[in-house]
């Protein structure tokens, strides 16, 4: 069964990189607007070994960006949500931040930080941070105070109440925030490469882009995509782990 | 009875608490007295809103008296004192993503307990309420009344001195409490721990108790101190004696009399 939609899904593939590929060759799509499967695998042949460097000159931004974000995301968040007037404090201060577009300090952040990765890494963090933080909260404010009562009553720490019974009991909103933030800092680290830097995949896109290599873009658009295919395995994964008994209690009730 | 026995192990003096600001402010407790001895078993019983679970609270050190003070064997208690007092509530409070073994466990691996010591330990407190066969369980799998009992045997696993329960039978059907009463006082018996059970049940408050501290409210204090005379082990039957029913009548009357 499974090997059977496994092959049902190569066979579409199959069909789909034929029809693309056939339209380039009999001129039905403009290899300019559209590029074509065979120029891509070009693209990969020619200029592999830049693209691999770019992937992980990005890879390594956006992990970067990730850890910095997701901990202290979290960390803020779970605290703003256990003591009352620091929420009060950045409910509003939160939600401000995430509407702030900060692409337009993107030019200051690169005076700060310069042109290299150190300012992507900035600006995904800081794009990925706030919604991290403002899901958590909410996440731990909307927990039962009667867990909290019962691990003070134990004599846990106020880091082992968090660690270890808040954020898991606020772990759904706490994802949801972590995909948000997620998808904000691969968004920011490649749009970030693509105004101004020497190196990602969103620099070799535009590099490549001016040049009219459609080929190329498409290659550096594949392998964009893919950073965030992983960054999503790996929450979904995180949620299966650790957010198992939430689906099995739905499935009782 | 020997003299260690007979020593008092819980004291609380003239513990009062006030809520709010001086305008609007309420008197939960007032003029609090009472003393718990080792391995007795203590009911308080009152009407809701009597603060009997302000005093609760105050008696586990997760809240502050206004004034007075609570003396666990002639220590003050300020704060939570996971060595000496555990706790039991009126929902269970077990960790959803834990198994029952796991959940008792929990204030172990808190305290930084070797693995193996907390497995054996929380195993044998599971073995001692019955659960020994549900310990992988997930809470959801279980019903209120073992869920309760998970609970109870987390807070024995910690070896308390002082057994704190806050109406713990309260969110169960009639039939599984008078029950889970039964458990109690087997559990209570086997690991002769000293327990101050709120409840606002009056057969429940004087089926277990050595002792009955009756309150009442606005302000809430305690109105009366009644040693319960039924021989132990309590049974069944013992609900219908004329003893039973004198006793009733009689803490009917404090809770109704109290304006």
């Amino acid at each position: 069964m499974r090997a059977a939609t496994m092959i049902k899904k190569i066979g579409v593939w199959i069909v789909v990189l034929a029809v693309w590929e056939g339209a380039y060759r009999t001129g039905v799509l403009s290899p300019m607007l559209f590029s074509a499967p065979s120029l891509v695998l070009k693209a990969a042949w020619t200029d592999g070994p830049a693209f691999v460097a770019a992937l992980e000159t990005t890879a390594f931004e956006i992990v970067v960006a990730i850890v910095l974000a997701w901990s202290v995301g979290v960390a803020f968040g779970t605290a703003a949500g256990a003591i009352p007037i620091l929420a009060r404090i950045s409910t509003p201060l939160l939600a401000a931040m995430i509407a702030v577009p900060f692409i337009i300090v993107y030019p200051v952040l690169t005076a700060w930080f310069g042109i290299g990765p150190e300012s992507k890494i900035v600006f995904g963090t800081l794009l990925g941070v706030f919604p991290i933080a403002l899901n958590t909260m909410i996440g731990v404010q909307a927990i039962e105070p009667g867990y909290v009562i019962m691990a003070r009553s134990m004599g846990a720490s106020k880091l082992q109440a968090m660690s270890q019974v808040m954020v898991p009991l606020a772990l759904p909103s706490v994802i949801t925030g972590l995909r948000l933030g997620t998808s904000l800092i691969v968004i920011g680290v490649i749009l970030t490469e693509m105004l101004a830097s020497t190196s990602g995949l969103g620099f070799l896109i535009t590099y490549h882009r001016a040049m009219f290599d459609t080929g190329h873009v498409v290659l550096g658009i594949l392998l964009g995509l893919s950073t965030s295919y992983v960054a999503n395995a790996l929450l979904s994964w995180i949620e299966q782990r650790y957010g198992r008994w939430r689906s099995l209690q739905q499935d009782m009730a | 009875m020997n003299q260690a026995v007979r020593t008092d192990i819980l004291t609380v003096r003239g513990v009062s608490k006030i809520f709010g600001a001086d305008r609007g402010s309420v008197a939960a407790l007032s003029d609090v007295n009472f003393s718990v001895r080792r391995q007795q078993f203590v009911t308080i019983v009152g009407p809701s809103g009597c603060g009997k679970s302000t005093l609760m609270q105050i008696l586990g050190g997760l809240a502050s008296a206004s004034c007075g003070e609570v003396l666990l064997n002639g220590e003050k208690i300020a704060a939570p004192r996971p060595d000496h007092i555990a706790a039991v509530f009126q929902e269970p409070w077990l960790l959803p993503w834990k198994s029952a073994q796991e959940n008792v466990e929990f204030p172990l691996s808190l305290k930084g307990v070797a693995v193996a010591e907390r497995r054996a330990r929380a195993a044998a407190q599971l073995e001692l309420v019955g659960l020994a066969h549900a310990a992988t369980r997930l809470p959801h799998e279980l019903s209120g009344g073992m869920r309760q009992r998970v609970a109870i045997a987390r807070a024995l696993v910690q070896e308390p001195d002082l057994l704190l329960m806050d109406e713990p039978f309260a969110a169960l059907d009639e039939q599984t409490r008078t029950k889970m009463g039964n458990e109690l006082l087997r559990i209570w018996e086997h690991s002769r721990r000293t327990i101050v059970f709120i409840t606002h049940g009056l057969t429940e408050a004087i089926y277990l108790a050595d002792v009955i501290l009756v309150m009442a409210a606005r302000p809430g204090r305690i109105v009366e101190r009644i040693e319960v005379p039924l021989p132990r082990p309590r049974s069944i039957d013992m609900i219908g004696s004329e003893v039973f029913g004198q006793l009733r009548n009689r803490i009917w009357q404090l809770i109704g009399d109290s304006p």
